[in-house]
């Protein structure tokens, strides 16, 4: 039997007033009038602590968007399931987030688009980061609330990455996130203005490390480089249906945040099917979790109990085939799909070289949308 | 700089003496789990814990100085080296403490 999940991340809604370009939402957004009701928010939440789960993450979206986010949070705490907002603040004011710490919630992690208002807001799509700003000082006057400050880091922001840390580090925060996007839903569509160069991302990397020596014991700082330029895969999500269940806002399931652009794979419900069911029974969570379904080079490395022949969405979105190797592995046959887009991005007549698109460019980037 | 604001949730201290008085950063929970088997919650992700490292953690409530929590466990085991016992908790305790699990 399978061992049981650690966590589930609840994406409540699709909602969302931001409309970030690197997103990882799915392109088909859920709407509204398919969002599961609070009843059935509360079954999952029983459901997830009885199978012995540890961490709620509560998402979307902006969960915020929700009118019974506190009493979900409620229901996760007193099932002893640690609970942790990702927001991007909108939506929160200071009554909101004292009910919300009545309730239970154990932290809070608040991204960041930018360090700079007018960088930020044209990446948002609005004009969210004053208000931002004014809500993490709120945040930080919690004394029993842990904060984590979430930096989403791109070709456009990174030269500013030294002053993006020390504006993460004004804030307060124990921990501090430094995400390179991930190139999913949104921000697939937006790759060729988001990747980095290579030499942007090697810079990084000593800024981070000179960073964490610095916060030493004061702020803890998480790296999450980019897989582009990795000689191996991540271990998405500790693997397919190992350790993590998502629920969408509509109430499928699914091993990770993007698994439902993969075809042929019939994803169960929460309304029909229990979670121990789905983690334990389903085909699709047993459809790449083990070994039997890797291929070669895969299924003969010494890498695989590491990273599981890396991400299944990443294999089906570059190559077309889910169960194949990950592309950014430096053995997969595919890896020339990802080198071509390194040589475009490290290329100076790539037009997003230098620059984001001007708000009235002719091939602007694409904004998240609003689900109908 | 960040303004003296960033430490305030007490971690402008960081070395481990004798009077420290350890505890459980904020976001961070011990969950007793079945057969002395622990979990420790933290805001990304679940460390598992067994035997001694759970029993420190359960001392650190900072109420009680290292100095105590020391002879506590070495008055627990008292089979065990007490130098080395000590050296090893020391260690435990300031990864923890990088980690932002626990401040001083
Ligand atoms: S990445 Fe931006 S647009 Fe997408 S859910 Fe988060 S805040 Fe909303
Ligand atoms: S060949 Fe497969 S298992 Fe080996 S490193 Fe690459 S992705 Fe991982």
């Amino acid at each position: 039997m399978a061992t049981p999940p650690l966590a589930l991340i609840a994406e409540l809604t699709h909602r969302c007033p931001l409309h970030c370009v690197y997103c990882s939402n799915p392109l088909q957004l859920r709407t509204n009038s398919e969002e599961l009701p609070t009843g059935v928010w509360t079954q999952v939440l029983e459901q997830a602590a009885k199978l012995g789960m540890f961490h709620v993450h509560l998402t979307g979206g902006e969960p915020l968007a929700r009118s019974d986010l506190n009493s979900l949070v409620s229901v996760a705490h007193s099932l002893q399931l640690y609970t942790n907002l990702i927001t991007s603040g909108i939506g929160m004011n200071e009554k909101k987030l004292a009910s919300l710490l009545a309730a239970g919630l154990d932290h809070l992690q608040l991204s960041f688009q930018d360090a700079e208002e007018s960088s930020a807001d044209r990446v948002a799509g609005v004009p969210v980061h004053a208000r931002k700003v004014a809500l993490a000082n709120l945040i930080h006057e919690c004394k029993n609330l842990a904060f984590t400050v979430n930096l989403v880091v791109h070709r456009h922001n990174l030269d500013r990455l030294d002053s993006m840390i020390l504006f993460a580090e004004s804030l307060g925060p124990q921990r501090i996130e430094i995400a390179n996007v991930q190139y999913y839903g949104w921000a697939l569509k937006n790759r060729e203005w988001l990747l980095p160069t290579r030499e942007q991302v090697q810079r990084s990397v000593v800024i981070v490390e000179r960073a964490q020596e610095r916060l030493k014991g004061q702020v803890k700082i998480d790296f999450v480089t980019p897989d582009y330029y990795a000689s191996f895969p991540k271990p998405c999500m500790g693997g397919w249906g190992r350790q993590l269940m998502l629920v969408d806002p509509s109430g499928m399931v699914l091993p990770c945040h993007a698994a439902a652009v993969i075809p042929g794979i019939d994803f169960e419900n929460v309304r029909e099917k229990p979670l121990s069911w789905i983690w334990e029974e389903s085909a699709s969570f047993r459809r790449f979790r083990g070994e039997d379904w890797m291929p070669e080079p895969c299924r003969s490395c010494d890498r695989r109990a590491l990273d599981f022949g890396g991400c299944r969405c990443q294999a089906f979105l570059i190559t077309g085939d889910a169960a194949a190797t990950d592309p950014v592995c430096s053995l997969a046959p595919t890896r020339k799909l990802i080198d071509e887009r390194l040589a475009r991005a490290n290329s100076v007549t790539n037009p997003g070289y230098r620059s984001a698109p001007a708000p009235e460019s002719a091939d602007p980037w694409t904004y998240r949308s609003q689900p109908a | 700089m960040a303004s003296s604001g960033s430490f305030s949730s007490g971690a402008g201290l960081t070395t481990l003496n004798r009077s420290s008085q350890p505890r459980l950063a904020v976001g961070c929970r011990v969950r007793e789990g079945e057969d002395g088997v622990g979990a420790l919650l933290l805001p990304e992700g679940v460390l598992r814990l067994k035997g001694t490292a759970i029993d420190i953690l359960r001392l650190c409530d900072g109420r009680r100085t290292y100095a105590e929590i020391l002879a506590e466990m070495q008055g627990r085991y008292q089979s065990a080296d007490p130098k080395q016992m000590e050296q090893e908790i020391e260690s435990f305790l300031n990864r923890l403490q990088q980690r932002r699990v626990i401040d001083f």
